[in-house]
């Protein structure tokens, strides 16, 4: 199969077969729950240790039209969170337990709605430190520690050392297999839409990780082949995209599908990212040493990764954007936020102003979950792109 | 025009803070000072203003150095005992709703790309320090309690006046725990250590001791305070617990705190021992309420028409003691359970029970909750706190508004939906 598509000089074939989700990830999208999902949210909690336990880490992406939630929530809270307990509310059963974390004032609060409104689901809340010294580690550890009893709560199997250890391999393939799409996705952005591209990211994040990295292996092994055939004779694979300046997105739970639809649309060329549903996920691995305790690497992963604007230093937060903005020639910044997140607004005015210092314009965005306006984004997004 | 509104007047036509520290200086000059104080008709309320006048002019005046600017549930015991002089933004930022200056800050705070989303007391603080309203910090001590915002403002705060490296934060875990309080202390010894070494000064632990001690009886008085007020329904004029916020902790730890609460104490009494000679109004009593969060600082009308109405606030959340006798001879560890035992902390079961203890104790007939723009920690709670009290047969109302920005309070629609609650209660 792979060898027709290399022989095919039809760019716009290439282009549908690379796009084909449902061809190349069938297995991932079949319906099969054997194992029982554990629902989650953020970045910081550990998946190794939901899969050390036997369950599959599920998160909830809240696919649901908010209504219900409306009732529970005030009008000025983040969207996610809204759209996360409709889909409780409607589909709480999909889920054997959920784990939540204190990521902000808004996680708190839902980890407290279900608690109370769903009182007889199993959920846990991990306390994720804001700090990242030694301490912290130490102290995240420990909190690691307390989720995995919860785990094993749930099914009465104790989870020991091998468990985690090869949790820990399966997770750091996983993230190896996302790095190296994300790798081929910026150097054929021109050929993989953006819209495929978190489309594969949501999968990561919602699927058995065994089906699913089956699955992104056989996507690898195509596009990559792709990669090296444009690499040698490449001239018929581009096209003006790739001319189009670099851009960098930055954001928090970023996950609408209509927009990525219609960024895949546009002239757009998408070279660094900087999301709750991409790096922040699949950067860094955990490091496991001989000597050291297997949750303390786990922790130090965690509190190492790409860091969520919730954490105290956001010097170190800029400095990581500063050197994804160096090394990929980014020519501008589009800031995209949900509404309401006030981890991401109170960065906004530091992030405008180092971007400034460095010359690079960046466009601001809030947008409602589920509930996209295209027409007044496109028309903001066109203008953006055609100063620069 | 009274002494108020011409400082009102005077600081809206002269915003800069050259003005500001000259009408501290004027202001702190004794005899000035207690004329000040004359105006307000009641000790407490003289107190209140006479203490906050003077440790703005100790924050304002260059001469108290060093200054720290502390969020508002950090252990203020710390900043006295290190010899740091403390200054509340957050706190500041209700003065500039009282004072008027609010559309000013807000305005600077939004064309700095701060979102007009974010908390207001958060915003119009960062646009007095974009205006350079307030007094250069020294260092700056924040922490993540109750909600994200300060830690975020702050850390800005501390970029904008270059000395991120004496910025803290004070990370406060989640759930009470041994390895929580141990993570806890270390942090606030490690802070008070670092600060030391900058300062050049030794740790004194007997200055802690002091503070502790002060705090201590703070504490004490403040319980004895809350427990007239199980009773008292009518008031000194002007009395607002949510006057208290400053004191209750930004002076923690000081001498001044435990005469304003003497104070305090001694009005009440007073109003205690009339009412209990008078004996209760049968015909008509007055609904007891119970108020959650805080209120709009600038002038407004929602304590007036509870007070025509007949009902009064028994007690406010923020006046609640949530943390035990501190032990002086474990300064750190004390201060981490001060931080630990916050019932804005963690789980928002913490919250409903000392509300629902508050509600039995203080008989409330019905609960007001300020619902102030902006403030996730507190709204998304709100839904949770109603049923709660729900099922004591006392009704809440969710009052939408916001402490500083009037702007975005709609006060017809304030009036209306307290109207609506006071008709609840009295069917």
């Amino acid at each position: 199969m792979t060898q027709d598509i290399r022989n095919t000089e039809n760019p716009d074939k290439i282009k549908n077969k690379v796009n084909d989700i449902e061809y190349f990830f069938s297995s991932t999208l079949s319906p099969v729950n054997k194992k029982g999902a554990i629902g989650w949210f953020c970045t910081y909690m550990p998946e190794e240790l939901i899969i050390a336990g036997g369950f599959i880490p599920v998160r909830i992406f809240g696919r649901k039209k908010i209504i219900k939630s409306e009732s529970y929530f005030p009008i000025n809270f983040c969207p996610y969170i809204k759209s996360g307990w409709e889909s409780l509310l409607a589909a709480a059963d999909n889920f054997r337990a959920l784990i939540f974390t204190n990521s902000c004032d808004g996680m708190r609060r839902f980890f407290d709605i279900t608690s109370k409104y769903l009182d007889r689901m199993p959920s846990y809340l991990l306390d994720v430190p804001h700090l990242k010294n030694n301490e912290a580690i130490d102290f995240f550890a420990g909190n690691t520690g307390d989720m995995k009893m919860f785990i094993e709560k749930l099914n009465g199997k104790k989870i020991d050392d091998k468990d985690i250890e090869n949790a820990i391999r399966l997770t750091n393939k996983k993230r190896r297999l996302l790095k190296e799409y994300s790798r081929i996705f910026n150097k054929l952005s021109h050929l993989i839409d953006i819209s495929t591209y978190y489309k594969v990211m949501e999968l990561s994040m919602i699927s058995d990780p065994e089906i699913f990295m089956d699955n992104l292996e056989r996507y690898l092994d195509f596009i990559g082949n792709i990669d090296k055939t444009s690499t040698g004779n490449g001239v018929s694979l581009q096209s003006d995209h790739m001319n189009s300046p670099a851009i960098m997105i930055i954001g928090n739970f970023i996950a609408e599908e209509k927009l990525w639809e219609m960024l895949s649309k546009m002239n757009l060329k998408l070279a660094s990212e900087d999301l709750c549903t991409s790096n922040r996920y699949f950067e860094k691995q955990v490091v496991t040493d001989d000597n050291k305790n297997l949750l303390k690497s786990i922790a130090e992963r965690y509190l190492n990764k790409p860091q969520c604007m919730r954490m105290a230093n956001l010097s170190s937060k800029l400095a990581e954007i500063e050197n994804n903005i160096v090394k990929n020639k980014i020519k501008g910044v589009i800031f995209i936020t949900l509404k309401f997140c006030d981890n991401m607004l109170y960065s906004f005015p530091l992030l405008k102003q180092r971007l400034n210092d460095m010359g690079i314009p960046v466009l601001y965005l809030d947008i409602e979950y589920n509930n996209f306006s295209e027409g007044q984004v496109k028309t903001r997004v066109q203008a953006f792109l055609e100063m620069l | 025009m009274g002494i108020k509104d011409r400082l009102k007047t005077g600081i809206q036509k002269n915003l800069n803070q050259r003005y500001i520290k000259r009408l501290l200086g004027i202001m702190s000059v004794k005899p000035v000072l207690y004329a000040y104080g004359k105006t307000f008709p009641s000790a407490s309320d003289r107190y209140l203003n006479i203490f906050t006048i003077e440790s703005l002019k100790k924050a304002y005046s260059g001469s108290n150095r060093p200054v720290g600017y502390g969020s508002l549930f950090v252990p203020f015991e710390m900043f006295y005992a290190l010899g740091i002089t403390p200054f509340l933004p957050e706190v500041m930022a209700g003065f500039t709703a009282g004072l008027g200056l609010a559309p000013q800050t807000l305005k600077e705070a939004s064309s700095n790309w701060y979102s007009q989303d974010l908390c207001t007391f958060h915003r119009s603080a960062s646009g007095a320090v974009e205006l350079d309203l307030f007094p250069r910090p020294d260092y700056i001590i924040t922490s993540n309690l109750a909600c994200d915002a300060a830690q975020k403002s702050f850390y800005m705060h501390s970029l904008k006046y270059d000395i991120e490296k004496n910025f803290y934060l004070i990370d406060v875990p989640y759930r009470y725990s041994e390895e929580s309080l141990r993570y806890l202390t270390s942090q606030i010894k490690n802070i008070c250590t670092d600060i030391c070494s900058k300062t050049g000064k030794k740790l004194d632990i007997s200055m802690f001791e002091e503070a502790i001690k002060l705090s201590n009886e703070l504490r004490k008085l403040a319980i004895e305070v809350g427990s007239l007020r199980k009773t008292l329904v009518n008031y000194p004029p002007s009395f607002n617990g949510l006057n208290f916020i400053m004191p209750f902790h930004g002076l923690a730890g000081t001498k001044e705190a435990v005469i304003l609460y003497k104070e305090i104490y001694k009005d009440l009494k007073k109003y205690l021992d009339k009412q209990h000679k008078e004996g209760p109004d049968r015909n008509k009593p007055a609904k007891r309420i119970l108020w959650l969060h805080l209120k709009p600082y600038y002038r407004n009308e929602i304590f007036d028409i509870l007070y025509r109405e007949n009902c009064r606030v028994v007690f406010e959340e923020i006046n609640h003691v949530y943390w035990p006798e501190l032990d002086y001879k474990k300064p750190f560890e004390s201060l981490a359970k001060k931080m630990l035992s916050n019932f804005l902390a963690g789980s928002i079961d913490n919250r409903i029970d000392i509300t629902l203890k508050a509600a039995r104790d203080y008989k409330a007939d019905g609960t007001i909750l300020f619902s102030h723009w902006g403030c996730r920690q507190s709204n998304g709670g709100a839904r949770i706190i109603k049923d709660s009290l729900k099922k004591l047969n006392i009704p809440t109302l969710v009052l939408d508004g916001d402490c500083v920005d009037q702007s975005n309070s709609s006060q017809g629609q304030v009036k209306t939906r307290l109207q609506g609650f006071i008709e609840i209660l009295n069917s």
